[in-house]
């Protein structure tokens, strides 16, 4: 029996306090759930369950993190980890190995198990989990959900009781993501594992999970009953508009990842001065198709705008032509303040008479991110840092905009601040926006058209096609 | 199977030895003629263990520049003999490169790391520490091209001489080095612990006595009469 | 359970990191060689050697800044070299061996500080004893001794330049962009 509690923990980052006298118990055999907003120390919570924090970051001030009454800290990490294992959120992270079966064995060798068995029991593990056929592949050729179930495997494999999941669908496809539910419903009734898995979506649970934890964005945590969790959320369609002509388009188009095809014979228009919604399930490729309409990955098939093939343009052009804005803030970051990072856009905005100085303090302020512009961007909350990024990104004025998760982390104001943005920019500078976002409600109100990418195919939806 | 990724040829950790040793003579010793033989041997080593030929000969195209430039640069001012110094330094990048090719072009990184590791004692944390950075090398790839393309988003260009260019690549080895670290710390590797060592290549007491015998045979040939 | 003093000992992430910052070193030597390859060609090979050679060795100092421990302007020398040895080699063996010196030129300037310094001033000695020792290194290797003396003079000043912007003044300024962003504290 595995006993692993957090006991009147107080935990802290270099400059701010995250947990408070935070009480929590792991029920053995159970299967939790842990949601909550972005920022609110989900992951956090999970790592110092895990054993891997105060050791990579923060410190416990007071209370303890304790495994079967020992501190989790004061536990070597090849005792640790058959008892507690933990998968991340980024699949590919996870793995100092080339290959599924090399990396089964690493763990396995951590342990020091001796060979003879070892080898066997990585050959029972992937039978086990149904990815024999896996095990000699190249790891970074594998799909996303295959990753996590690779890092499954690891865990299974070192026969840990308490398996936690640190959003491990974030880049993992709806089959995906149903085929490790499955594995982990199944760890959990044939092998009495214990699981706790964070995410922010609550959808699919119902059913599955058996307790539900809360944290709210003051970091404080509570129960709730499984039976409020959603059985299936209705989707909120967009309502098809009269679509303009668009600037940008692709026909024949053909993505594909190693031997992977994401996108085939695809078709799209970008229609200007209007929004659209890119939807499809997580790891359909949605991010990849940006990643291609900014020539950031190879294709094949035809990609033009103003009817000139895009490889005619300078990449230095192209960026110019076709905006991103990236899921990750940090990564769209190029300056240290904020206030420089707007300068930096406004200096070289393709659109100077329309973002006057004026407007730009204007929308600062609308976002609610004006009095924070001379502080260290990347010092700035994961709200200020998103809001940011898309202020600086609208005011370079690309005539196309490919926005990647923009609402991703945003409260509800926020959200509605933003889109009217949006919609505002699109309307007076006649920019096409397409825009990804796992969130519907609050945006596809003021949304045109919606192309969805399915089973390969990029398909523009009919007005009334949303409630089959 | 790990462990039936046998390296062909020698043991990568007598190539090492022998790579460095020679490369350190090599370095100060100024002889043409042993710049060829150098050069002859590692190639019929490479031919004897049939690599890719092809690869092999764009390898050796790529650093026609380098050779060139060394030889022209001796030609034109050098002190005496000019002749003569542009070929030892002309022929000197090349005996580098055939040298070392003996080993990358014949067995991997992970092979030349556990060997290391199980015959010099590399300890076990730099072994796997490297190896897991190499195996993300095409994510690095990527994530260093989307670095690039963020600042062309915004109408600039990053220049090798801009600092925040550096910081963007700090920022990025930062935070996968963690997420990495933790990921492998959660799957039991422990700092400085044992392991199970699941790759075992026996290394021939004759490979230790070759990589001498090379040495002796080399630093002879150069010290007794210096050939050309 | 023993304690452990991180502040000295090497810690996997520490590796990971610096292979990672190796990594992208060698990218960035792919990315922009064409410069150096068009001059390495002709006979001004040893200007643009000297001329770039800060950029070469800017790992090892820029890993003692960031890492701050003894050993880490080495080790980001020695990794950043064998890395581009084991993914991009066109210099091959070269590679390993000046990996090695270029290395201890970073290391030599923290050490001479006490390990005490790890700013300006243990750069400052960083890129003074990079210069000397490469130099030294590259009278044998690459052959200067037999370079003529006006030439030497030269390059000397212009590999002093070199290593003392990139290695120095650049490795300073992006040390104290990183402590802006407050991301290396919660390491």
């Amino acid at each position: 029996m595995i006993d692993l509690k957090l006991e009147q923990l107080t935990f802290e980052y270099d400059d701010h306090q995250l947990f408070e006298g935070l009480n929590f118990q792991l029920q053995p055999g159970t299967f939790g759930l842990l949601t909550g907003p972005s920022g609110c120390g989900k992951s956090t919570m999970l790592k110092l369950l895990a054993g891997l924090l105060p050791q990579y970051g923060g410190t416990i001030t007071s209370g303890q993190a304790t495994l079967n009454g020992l501190p989790l800290g004061k536990i070597v990490p090849f005792q640790r980890a058959s008892k507690v294992a933990m998968l991340f959120q980024h699949p590919s992270r996870q793995f100092a190995l080339a290959t599924v079966r090399e990396q089964v064995s690493f763990a396995l060798a951590n342990l020091q198990m001796e060979k003879a068995a070892l080898e066997k029991r990585v050959s029972q593990t992937l039978e086990w989990l149904g990815i024999s056929h896996l095990a000699d592949r190249q790891v970074h050729t594998l799909s996303g959900g295959e990753q996590q179930r690779a890092a499954l495997a690891c865990v299974l494999a070192m026969d840990s009781g308490v398996i936690l999941l640190d959003e491990p669908f974030a880049n993992v496809d709806a089959p995906g993501r149903q085929q490790l539910l499955a594995d982990l419903k199944r760890l959990q009734a044939e092998r009495g594992k214990t699981i706790l898995l964070a995410d922010h979506d609550l959808n699919g649970y119902r059913g599955v999970a058996d307790r539900w934890y809360q944290l709210s964005k003051q970091h404080r945590l509570s129960v709730s009953s499984v039976n409020d969790l959603p059985t299936t959320t209705p989707i909120a369609p967009v309502k098809r508009q009269q679509l303009q002509t668009g600037r940008l388009s692709a026909s024949h188009l053909r993505v594909t990842v190693g031997s992977r095809v994401l996108i085939d014979d695809g078709q799209l228009v970008i229609p200007q001065g209007q929004l659209g919604l890119l939807s499809g399930d997580n790891g359909a490729g949605k991010s990849t198709l940006f990643a291609t309409l900014s020539r950031q990955h190879n294709y094949d098939g035809q990609l033009l705008f103003d009817q000139q093939p895009a490889r005619r343009f300078p990449l230095k052009k192209w960026a110019l032509t076709i905006g991103w804005v990236f899921q990750n803030s940090t990564d769209q970051l190029i300056a240290i303040k904020a206030a420089d990072e707007l300068a930096a856009s406004r200096a070289h905005s393709l659109r100077p008479e329309y973002w006057t100085e004026q407007r730009c303090k204007q929308a600062a302020q609308q976002l609610g991110i004006a009095d924070c512009l001379d502080q260290v961007s990347y010092q700035l909350s994961g709200g200020q840092q998103k809001k940011l990024q898309i202020l600086s990104m609208l005011v370079m004025a690309q005539p196309v905009m490919l926005l990647d998760e923009p609402f991703a982390g945003l409260d509800a104001d926020s959200l509605r601040v933003v889109i009217r943005l949006l919609k505002q920019v699109a309307g007076e500078l006649q920019v096409g926006m397409l825009i990804i976002s796992h969130q519907r409600v609050g945006v596809v109100d003021w949304l045109d058209y919606e192309v969805r990418l399915a089973n390969h195919h990029l398909t523009l939806l009919e007005g009334d096609d949303h409630n089959d | 199977m790990i462990t039936m990724t046998k390296t062909r040829g020698l043991n990568p950790t007598t190539l090492v030895l022998i790579i460095v040793s020679i490369g350190l003579c090599t370095s100060f010793i100024r002889s043409v003629a042993l710049n060829v033989a150098v050069i002859i041997g590692s190639l019929m080593y490479l031919l004897f263990l049939r690599v890719p030929f092809k690869k092999t000969i764009i390898i050796l195209l790529v650093a026609l520049p380098l050779a060139l430039g060394s030889w022209l640069s001796f030609y034109f001012f050098g002190t005496e003999d000019r002749w003569h110094v542009a070929w030892i330094y002309g022929s000197r990048v090349y005996a580098y490169l055939t040298l070392a090719l003996t080993l990358t072009l014949t067995t991997s990184a992970k092979m030349i790391l556990l060997s290391l590791h199980q015959h010099l004692k590399l300890p076990n944390t730099f072994v796997y520490g490297v190896l897991a950075a190499l195996n993300m090398f095409h994510r690095l790839k990527s994530a260093f091209r989307q670095v690039r393309y963020s600042a062309m988003l915004r109408g600039q260009a990053y220049h090798l001489w801009q600092p925040r260019f550096y910081l963007r690549l700090i920022i990025i080895a930062l935070n996968w080095s963690g997420d990495l670290a933790m990921a492998m710390t959660s799957q039991g590797f422990t700092e400085g612990a044992d392991r199970t060592e699941l790759v075992s290549e026996h290394l021939p007491w004759w490979q230790y006595l070759l990589v001498v015998v090379l040495l002796v045979a080399y630093l002879w040939l150069a010290l007794d009469n210096c050939p050309w | 359970m023993q304690t452990i003093d991180s502040k000295r000992r090497w810690t996997l992430r520490d590796i990971i990191f610096l292979a990672i910052i190796a990594i992208f070193f060698g990218i960035i030597y792919q990315v922009w060689s064409y410069a150096y390859y068009a001059l390495a060609a002709t006979p001004l090979k040893p200007f643009a050697n000297d001329l770039t050679l800060g950029v070469w060795i800017m790992a090892g100092p820029l890993a003692g800044v960031l890492l701050r421990k003894p050993g880490a302007g080495f080790m980001g020398e020695f990794l950043a070299a064998t890395v581009e040895m084991l993914l991009f080699s066109s210099w091959g063996a070269a590679n390993l061996i000046t990996g090695v010196t270029e290395g201890t030129g970073a290391e030599l300037g923290f050490a001479t500080t006490g390990y005490r310094h790890w700013g300006a001033l243990g750069l400052f000695f960083s890129t003074l004893w990079s210069t000397i020792i490469t130099f030294a290194w590259d009278w044998f290797q690459s052959g200067y001794q037999d370079y003529r003396v006006s030439l030497l003079v030269i390059l000397l000043i212009i590999r002093f330049l070199s290593i003392g912007f990139f290695a120095g003044i650049l490795v300073d300024w992006i040390a104290k962009l990183v402590g802006q962003t407050g991301l290396m504290k919660n390491k």
